[in-house]
């Protein structure tokens, strides 16, 4: 009898100890101001993506703001995101999800899930055509899916018309010009495609020399710049040259006016545009600044990455411009197992502040 | 020389001396200390232990008896060890003798090993790690299948029925001559595995006409695509002439095919994909074993074959779309040769060689990637020389050098030396330490993976300092056996994993770990009455596992960390009572807050992952009829219903059932002692 009533005992002292505590307040923000969303990858397969906010006058930053504001989590792998009359869409890559959430309070408005459409499987990049429709490009899937970016309803998509082999089904960022967007195929391809946007279809395509297109945008001449990785090299394997180039396409003729080979490294390479988009920013290792009418590239970087006491460069993971003042904001993925590093720097590559935000810093929205 | 052939035969035979030995729910005792265990902090599993229920793999019992961290993710998941806070590469696991580490990965999924497949499990923590193999920087786990004990024939035959559609299955039939036993097992295992959690990870909004949320709740959803489908045959036949000669074949056939549970934040229809892996794998041993007086030599081969074919795909509006279509083929040869001479009562001296040749062809077929993984062979030799002396009666050294070689690379020499000491015979109070450099190679998809494969890795260099004591204190109805060590290692050039700016993972050798803590094992038995006999086992490990690499840039903030999902407090509890034909058994596992970043953030909900305790609980009633032996288990996994996750985004199950039904026919037996 006695073992009865101790095993009893030591049972209620294990259930009483079993209590969990996953329930979590939301919490309440509300801001007009200028802010910066900064979108955090996190780690694949991990679900730990996160968002955070950045308040520039205030230099102050709330981290994992959309789970406080919605008690759910991000998801898996934050691929990107887009700003939109005051919606913030987010791609959640391997989530199979596009969040639209409010801009000011941060919480969620409504959601575009894999499950809800008929070919979308890891989105990439939301480009908004219009208030009815925005199209979701995908890693894996060989559409671009269509949707009504103020209603989430699916409401179609497009067949990029690429052999389902060698990686052409993978599309990324999404540029317009006029009625075409323009889509790159990084994984293992070296195509732009252009859309048609008023009949949904791809109507054209170019072919670089280099290869795995990384990053675009449309200048103020409607020059299209096009980076890409040039593949890599590791061991005895290679894939393309391993060589970045940067591409000056006429989006128009869609001829190359333009093509300068990279510094090689193991580099991550991404292109953004002033405000006026008159000059394009790159990061190489270094920030790299650039007139569009330049013909090369600077030799020297207008911010180099910053160093360490033993003077190793940090590895410089993301860049975006505030289309308001100039401001430079680059990401630091350091070891990209832990929080990142965001430096901000003023339009002339001063300094300004440096906060820490979720892991793997990959992209910035500016209100 | 008859009393140096009889400290052979007490000091090697594995077979013969764990058949000698009493066992109470795990507490064994041995009648002399073995100059063979010279200094060695391990923890011996029995057949008691090991067999609890069918439905466990050996994750489920290192989990539950031993101070390894086991990771994973539920039943049928990839389960690793991370012995005193190392890497799942750093645990060297050897079946039959043969080391069965993958030579892709260095690791052992220790899901795809059915407990009621092994029959003796020893863990040598590390540096004891070197008198069994090299690498073992963190420990090493020793598996063994042994000779059927009974004569005649015997057939045991085991169902379980458990939640989620679990069918559980084990067959065994055994039969013994005087020189010839042999035993067949087949386990067959399927399950939905689809348990339903409450989802903290997503809310759903309910929202009015207007669009506007008025109400939102966290869904209850199901496991998706955790299904399992596990088969496993293994034959072993072995011969004793009385010779002094034994031999044994091991032949183990294992299919498992498994779905791959979605993260708990993936809002893709499991319908909708096929995210699967299907394994097939072959290993066999072939082993000859002469004892004479004073010596003792064994050459055991072994062969591995495994295909691990990975599909990952889509097919929706009729549009079929490949995302990973991955195939590796690995073969795997082994000779080994060893010899034990013991000149002298107090002297031992055993040196041993193995050649492993490892064949890899690896390859992915899905759009998204170019060419072979690769397909690569590699040759590996392996060999050690050991003295164990004995000056005076209650001090022992033993000294083992190790040297190792990859490829057309060597291996740094690998000393270590260990030392024990009896402070308290009666008690079996022995004081042990040790000290040794080891190291650990690359393996092959550390070398050769496209892309990402690194082939200017070195070794990874591991120096380990332990010291502990034993105790074992014998009464006519207790008994009290236990042993507490301390541990500090150092790990140099760890390689490491991690992505790159192309968007594919490298690994290189950036990280320096300094390990160390204290590992305690307390085991009794105490027969209460005639027919009442409890015990008890429990194990606590303390593993601070602690980054002392060089900061990637001044923004790195994991100097001094501890490292990612290795726990520092772990704990496990096993409490068995015994009445008559009826057995009550008491499970409870603890592990404390693991941090799933390198910086130890918790400032945001997924930096950490809350610690836990786990409770099963398992009530067992044996009938013995006069033809057949009926008994019948229930257990209840995770009793109170503990909602918890060991990786971040991957739910686990909440309580669960199994019910198991043993037959066990009665069949006239030879009384002859074999």
């Amino acid at each position: 009898m006695k073992f009865r009533y101790l095993l009893l005992t030591f049972l209620s002292v294990l259930c009483a100890c079993n209590g969990t505590d996953n329930e979590n307040e939301e919490e309440h923000f509300q801001d007009t101001g200028k802010g910066v969303f900064i979108l955090n990858e996190g780690n694949y397969n991990s679900g730990n993506s996160t968002l955070s906010y950045y308040y520039p006058g205030e230099k102050r930053v709330e981290n994992g703001i959309f789970l406080r504001s919605n008690d759910r989590k991000l998801g898996d792998t934050g691929q990107s995101m887009t700003l939109y009359n005051n919606t913030l869409f987010i791609a959640m890559e391997n989530s199979g999800i596009v969040w639209g959430i409010d801009a000011e309070t941060f919480r969620v408005k409504g959601q575009l899930t894999a499950a809800q459409t008929e070919h979308m499987i890891n989105p990439r990049f939301v480009h908004i055509v219009n208030e009815g429709k925005a199209y979701v490009s995908d890693l894996y899937s060989p559409y671009i899916t269509i949707f009504n970016p103020t209603t989430f309803r699916s409401l179609g998509s497009i067949h990029t018309g690429q052999p389902s082999a060698n990686g052409y089904s993978s599309t990324e960022n999404m540029v317009q010009h006029g009625n075409h967007v323009f889509t790159n195929c990084w994984s293992y391809s070296n195509k732009i495609l252009a859309i048609d946007t008023r009949t949904d279809e791809v109507t054209d395509s170019i072919v670089l020399g280099s290869w795995q297109p990384k990053s675009m945008i449309v200048d103020a001449r409607g020059k299209l710049w096009v980076l890409t990785d040039g593949g890599y090299h590791t061991g005895d394997e290679s894939f393309g040259d391993n060589v970045p180039h940067l591409y000056r396409i006429d989006a128009a003729t869609l001829e190359i006016e333009q093509d300068q080979a990279l510094d090689t490294d193991e580099a991550g390479v991404q292109i953004a545009a002033s405000p006026d988009k008159s000059v394009i920013y790159i990061v190489n290792n270094d920030i790299y600044r650039m007139g569009i009418t330049d013909e090369h590239l600077p030799v020297r970087p207008f911010i180099s990455a910053p160093t360490d006491s033993n003077g190793r460069r940090h590895k410089l993971y993301a860049i975006g411009v505030n289309p308001h003042n100039g401001e430079i904001y680059v990401a630091d993925a350091v070891d990209y197992a832990q929080s990142g590093t965001v430096y901000r720097y003023s339009a002339q590559g001063e300094l300004i502040d440096r906060f820490r935000t979720g892991i793997n810093p990959n992209g910035f929205a500016f209100k | 020389m008859r009393k140096s052939g009889l400290i052979l035969l007490c000091l090697i035979p594995c077979l013969a001396w764990s058949q000698k030995e009493t066992s109470l729910q795990g507490v064994q005792v041995s009648a002399k200390r073995r100059l063979s265990d010279t200094g060695l902090q391990k923890t011996s599993l029995d057949s008691t232990q090991l067999h609890d229920n069918i439905a466990l793999s050996m994750a489920d019992i290192l989990t539950r008896n031993s101070t390894l961290f086991i990771k994973n993710y539920g039943r049928a998941t990839e389960s690793t060890a991370e012995f005193r806070g190392t890497s799942p590469s750093h645990t060297q696991v050897t079946w039959n003798g043969m080391r069965i580490n993958s030579p892709m990965l260095g690791t052992v999924d220790f899901s795809t090993l059915p407990a009621y497949f092994i029959d003796q499990a020893t863990l040598y923590h590390g540096a004891s790690s070197m008198h069994l193999t090299g690498g073992g920087l963190g420990g090493a786990v020793e598996l063994r299948t042994l000779a059927p004990t009974d004569g005649g024939s015997s057939l045991q035959y085991i169902q379980g029925i458990g939640s989620y559609h679990t069918y559980d299955q084990f067959l065994r039939f055994s039969h013994s001559t005087p020189k010839w036993s042999s035993s067949t097992r087949i386990v067959y295992s399927t399950s939905k595995n689809n348990f339903s959690y409450v989802n903290h990870d997503k809310k759903v909004d309910i929202r009015d006409e207007a669009g506007n949320i008025i109400d939102s709740y966290h869904p209850t959803e199901r496991n998706q695509s955790g299904y399992f489908t596990d088969i496993h045959a293994l034959q072993d036949i072995f011969h004793n002439d009385h010779k002094g000669n034994r031999m044994g074949l091991s032949v183990w056939y294992a299919h498992h095919k498994r779905g791959l549970p979605f993260l708990s934040v993936d809002y893709k229809d499991d319908t909708d994909f096929t995210n699967e892996q299907n394994q097939n794998t072959l290993r066999s041993v072939l082993s000859w074993e002469h004892t004479a007086q004073q010596w003792k030599t064994a050459l055991r081969g072994g062969y591995i074959y495994q295909d691990v074919a990975y599909h990952y795909s889509t097919t929706r509006q009729n549009v079929h779309t490949v995302i990973t279509q991955s195939q590796s083929y690995t073969h795997n040869g082994y000779l080994q040769a060893e010899a034990d001479y013991i000149p002298h009562e107090n002297w031992m001296l055993s040196a041993k060689a193995e050649a492993y040749y490892n064949k890899v062809r690896s390859y992915d077929r899905s759009p998204f990637h170019q060419s072979e993984n690769y397909d690569k062979g590699r040759m590996e030799y392996h060999g050690s020389l050991q003295a164990r002396w004995r000056p005076f009666a209650p001090f022992s050294l033993a000294a083992v050098i190790r040297e190792e070689a990859y490829g057309h690379k060597w291996v740094p020499i690998m000393p270590a030396i260990f030392a024990d000491y009896v402070l308290y015979a009666p008690w079996k109070l022995v004081a042990k330490a040790s000290v040794a450099r080891n190291y650990r190679y690359p393996s092959m998809n550390d070398l050769y993976f496209k892309p990402g494969g690194n082939p200017g890795l070195e070794p990874e260099k591991g120096f380990t300092y332990d010291a502990g004591i034993e105790w074992e204190i014998s009464r006519k109805r207790f008994q009290l056996r236990g042993n507490a060590s301390a541990f500090d290692s150092y790990i140099k050039d760890w390689i490491l994993w991690t992505p790159n700016t192309k968007g594919y993972w490298q690994p290189s050798n950036v990280k320096e770990v300094h390990n160390y803590g204290v590992e305690t094992t307390l085991e009794a038995g105490l027969k209460i009455r005639k027919h009442t006999q409890a015990s008890l086992t429990a194990n606590y490990a303390f593993t601070p596992s602690i980054n002392k690499g060089e900061q990637s840039g001044g923004n790195d903030a994991s100097y001094g960390k501890q490292l990612c999902y290795v726990p520092r407090h772990s704990a496990n509890l096993s409490a068995r009572v015994q009445w008559k034909s009826w057995a009550l058994q008491y499970k409870w596992v603890h592990y404390s807050e693991r941090f799933t970043t390198t910086s130890n953030e918790v400032s945001y909900i997924t930096g950490r992952l809350k610690p836990y305790f786990m409770s099963d609980i398992t009530l067992e009633k044996t009938f013995r009829l006069r033809h057949l032996d009926v008994s019948v288990k229930g257990v209840v996994n995770n009793l109170f219903d503990t909602d918890y996750v060991t990786v971040l985004s991957r739910p686990m199950a909440g309580r669960n059932f199994e019910v198991f039904i043993q037959l066990k026919p009665k069949w006239e037996k030879k009384r002859k002692e074999y």
